[in-house]
């Protein structure tokens, strides 16, 4: 029997051996990695309606421009502003705030939402403001 | 560790599979005469849609021959309620449902519903067709299946229950320039003329408007009559006035699409009641545009009284098309 206990005790140490090899980075706020990567931009942005379709009129592009840090987006007509699922695509390692948790409002065009991209040494912040377009009938 | 404790390791073990043992349902294990129990339809059950069972029955050959079969439903089937009075096998060849006659037609007499063997056999499974009633809408209901054996033997099997859904449905509404006005609570479509005399029946407006030239999406478009000239169709009678919420989304619902009807694949997929309960329709506008076949919308009436799921079955590419749709009555 006490062939059993020992064989039982190595089996449960052997995961050590792994986790004794991890690589320890800091981890944020958010449980996410600290890397060493500064770079810190919008690759793509695309707005869904509740659908999950996009609303992107006549599918052109959103235009991101990482100097002025602008999204100028074009929405099809009688697009419902109040719900929709913006969806960011970001440099690597990069977090974007405040999150994207569900559904937003996008409809007070006067105030555009603007989100943080934060790079992955969390170090460089950009402010990036969604302009928003409807397309005219 | 001695051998004492392996024998105490070994009956500990041994008396924990009784555990199991001791939950067995052995109600018909010392008799010969068998039976058992499927139950076919999935889905919400819905009151005017059949709940289907296969009930299996038999013994050993040459021990004797079954005699009758029975079904008891906890509330009393609506019209429609029978038990086919064929048992079904398949060929070697895999030819499904091939009937065989063994009994005389089934008789329903309230809640019970019987099938009278007539031919001499020791194994069959008859179908059973439960037609849910108006009555049984927010209830449960069970069933207790039996059959007796020339032996004298009976066993029975207990299936459910099932709680049945509060919902209504309508299939296939046809929608045109000329009827294109759509009542929840009637789960019905109707002219101008006839929205014109009942304005608190019409929570939707269905139009067509071909926007492609000009880029815009329109295409078939449903609105609430609030909605605005925008969303309407010319001739729109100026007494129609309710509000609607409307979520655009796509549930390809087998009750209503029944896609396998055209030989399409048809996922096993329903809108229950608890989808129409707790969708997110706050906040939600009275119009949805673009709409096309195999998609549909989410609607609650300006009053809150339903809530109803409506389904585009065939959306022409000129005005017209045919809709089904669910309804849930919230208060």
């Amino acid at each position: 029997m006490k062939i059993y206990y020992k064989h039982t005790l190595m089996l449960l140490f052997l995961p050590l051996l792994w986790i004794g090899c991890y690589d320890d980075l800091p981890i944020d706020e958010d449980g996410l990695l600290i890397t060493e990567r500064a770079e810190c931009y919008v690759s793509r942005f695309e707005l869904l309606g509740v659908d999950y379709n996009t609303v992107r009129a006549g599918g052109k592009d959103a235009v991101i421009d990482t100097l002025a840090c602008t999204i100028d987006i074009e929405v099809k007509w009688a697009t419902d502003l109040k719900n929709l699922y913006p969806q960011f695509t970001l440099a690597q390692d990069c977090k974007l705030d405040p999150k994207i948790t569900g559904i937003t409002d996008f409809s007070d065009l006067a105030n555009p939402k603007k989100y943080t991209v934060i790079s992955g040494n969390r170090n460089v912040k950009k402010t990036y403001t969604v302009n928003i377009k409807i397309q005219e009938r | 560790m001695n051998k004492l404790n392996k024998l105490g390791y070994v009956v500990l073990i041994g008396c924990l599979s009784f555990a199991f043992v001791a939950c067995d349902d052995d109600s018909d294990k010392h008799t010969l005469l068998k039976n058992d129990c499927l139950k076919w339809t999935a889905g919400p059950n819905i009151a005017g849609l059949d709940i289907e069972f296969a009930y299996a029955m038999a013994l050993p050959y040459n021990t004797g021959k079954i005699v009758s079969a029975q079904a008891e439903a906890s509330i009393a089937g609506a019209d429609g309620t029978w038990m086919e009075h064929n048992s079904y096998y398949t060929t070697a060849s895999g030819q499904m449902d091939i009937p065989v006659l063994v009994g005389n037609p089934s008789a329903t007499n309230g809640k019970t519903t019987t099938v009278d063997f007539v031919v001499d056999t020791c194994a069959a499974t008859l179908r059973y067709y439960y037609k849910i009633p108006e009555a049984a809408k927010g209830q449960s209901v069970s069933f207790t299946f039996s059959t007796t054996a020339s032996t004298g033997e009976k066993v029975s099997y207990n299936m459910g229950p099932y709680t049945i859904s509060k919902m209504d449905m309508a299939l296939d509404l046809s929608l045109s320039r000329a009827n294109c006005y759509i009542s929840i609570e009637d789960m019905a479509v109707y002219n101008a003329q006839q929205a014109a005399e009942i304005p608190e029946k019409i929570d939707l407006v269905y139009n067509f408007l071909n926007l492609s030239s000009t880029g815009i999406e329109f295409g078939h478009a449903f609105a609430a009559p609030a909605a605005g000239p925008d969303f309407l169709p010319t001739g729109f009678p100026e007494n129609l006035h309710k509000n609607a919420k409307i979520r655009k989304g796509s549930v390809m619902d087998a009750h209503l699409a029944r896609l396998h009807l055209s030989g399409k694949l048809q996922p096993e997929v329903y809108v229950d009641d608890i989808d129409l309960q707790t969708i997110d329709l706050a906040n939600m506008p009275n119009y949805a545009l673009n709409i096309i076949t195999d998609g549909g919308l989410w609607v609650e009436t300006q009053d809150g009284k339903y809530r109803a799921f409506i389904y585009a079955n065939n959306m022409r590419t000129i005005v017209g098309g045919t809709i089904s749709m669910k309804r849930y009555t919230m208060k």
